[in-house]
């Protein structure tokens, strides 16, 4: 199999750290991925509303190019990118015309394009999880963590066709697979205001503000996320948020890949955990070191 | 053709399925915000009532989030139909009734144009300078830069492919 990898706008900018843990994580796992050639922007909400055609031909031309350089999979890591990938796709398999339309605009032919995956999607295979398992070297089994899913990993079920749109469980899974304590809370799913954040800051916050109350309430230390979009958000947020509720918080917000990776025992450098507002390292350091100390003491 | 029309062939939805269960307002993030709600504008768009629709804050505030789509027991997709009467708003040159959504959109696709993808700090940058939200961003923007999170921006000989491809779409529309 030949998997590649588009990162994304974000990835190369705001969402580094995602970028480099993705990479980190993959490479550690023995997975070759290939940044597709050219690649260029999804697109996403600005283009399909200025015009429709302008709206699918962006996105599946990444989706026709993948094909062309013999991917078998497009690994694609921002949830909103793999999103416009999938609806656009949707649309010309619906509609012959629309698809004779889009390929004179790229043209590049649209058959049997190659499934763009989300890396959460890839990972939570079952033959990742004796894999995963096996390679923990970090015990995190104190740190107790919510995942939040935002809106595109599995919403709308038609077009994203992966886990429950309302009560997802792959990041969860994932989770406790490195030990991890996955706590439950009923805010999976909620939007964070995506781009809102260079807009209307406001609407973000009042967004942000009950998953920060939801997260305290169900006891964790940090939440974990899958989407740059839901991490810029979360992360940059808090101290207004804080004010707002009257309480301090300060809540570490980590994708899924660096928990995963640091639980392998990559260092927090190949991670991008340096690069949080909200600064991770002392909870997982404390985390980390708890358990072994508790390890110690019960084996004397 | 009539208003509907326009709509539902520019976002493969079929709005007369809509029963007003008003699912899609009751689930949106933004349905406080909006002066007309998900269901109000389905049925405004049954009636094709142009202007109501066009005029509204809610197909702009709409951040595509999918609730609504995904909801919906009909097999609706409000979100398409929001996106498409972005499509026509623009059209027909009425002024987006969010201006700093508009000022967003407008400025991603033109960074766009330069390199084909966005770099994310000009977007920000620009889009916040038009909508006067400069200053107040700017300790936040200083936290990103420091912590190596802002990329400088690179040079705009990237955007030959995309700038076809938008040509080519522009062109294509009008026909």
């Amino acid at each position: 199999m030949k998997y590649g990898y588009y990162p994304g706008c974000s990835l190369e900018g705001i969402s580094a750290e995602y970028d480099e843990s993705i990479r980190a994580l993959f490479t550690h796992l023995n997975i070759t991925i290939e940044d597709l050639p050219d690649w260029i922007c999804c697109g996403t909400l600005a283009a399909p509303s200025l015009s429709r055609l302008l709206g699918l031909a962006t996105p599946l031309w990444n989706v026709a190019r993948a094909k062309q350089a013999g991917y078998d999979q497009l690994i694609t890591p921002c949830s909103a990118c793999l999103y416009h990938f999938k609806h656009a796709a949707k649309q010309v398999a619906e509609d012959p015309a629309l698809r004779t339309n889009v390929e004179t605009i790229l043209e590049l032919p649209l058959n049997s394009p190659p499934p763009t995956i989300h890396p959460l999607e890839f990972l939570i295979a079952d033959s990742f999880e004796s894999r995963v398992k096996q390679s923990v070297q970090r015990d995190l089994s104190d740190l107790k963590v919510v995942c939040y899913y935002g809106c595109h990993i599995s919403r709308p079920a038609s077009v994203m066709q992966f886990d429950d749109p309302e009560n997802p469980q792959s990041m969860d899974r994932l989770m406790s697979w490195v030990g991890v304590q996955v706590m439950d809370w009923s805010r999976k799913v909620d939007c964070c205001g995506a781009h809102y954040s260079l807009i209307k800051p406001d609407i973000v916050v009042d967004l942000c503000t009950p998953l920060f109350e939801s997260a305290m309430e169900a006891g964790a230390d940090a939440i974990v996320v899958a989407c740059p979009m839901c991490h810029a958000n979360l992360d940059t947020r808090q101290e207004t948020i804080a004010a707002k509720l009257g309480v301090p918080v300060k809540i570490p917000v980590l994708y899924f890949s660096q928990v995963l990776g640091y639980a392998m025992g990559l260092s927090s450098h190949a991670l991008g955990l340096k690069r949080h507002i909200v600064d991770p390292l002392p909870l997982m350091l404390t985390k980390c070191m708890q358990a072994q100390k508790e390890i110690k003491e019960l084996r004397n | 053709m009539s208003f509907r029309h326009d709509i539902e062939s520019l976002s493969g939805q079929n709005v007369n399925l809509c029963f007003q269960c008003s699912k899609c307002s009751a689930g949106c993030p933004l349905a406080d915000k909006m002066d007309l709600k998900p269901a109000q504008v389905m049925h405004h768009i049954r009636l094709s009532h142009e202007e109501a629709v066009l005029n509204s804050t809610a197909i702009w505030l709409c951040l595509g989030c999918e609730t609504c789509s995904a909801r919906c027991p009909q097999q609706v997709e409000p979100a398409a139909a929001m996106n498409a009467a972005r499509v026509i708003a623009l059209r027909k040159g009425i002024k987006p009734a969010v201006k700093e959504i508009g000022i967003y959109y407008r400025g991603f696709v033109d960074n766009m144009r330069l390199n084909g993808k966005i770099h994310d700090a000009s977007v920000a940058g620009i889009t916040q300078l038009l909508s006067g939200q400069l200053i107040a961003s700017l300790p936040l923007a200083w936290k990103l830069l420091a912590r190596g999170r802002v990329k400088p921006p690179p040079l705009p000989f990237g955007g030959g492919g995309f700038r076809k491809l938008y040509n080519a779409a522009l062109e294509k529309e009008k026909t």
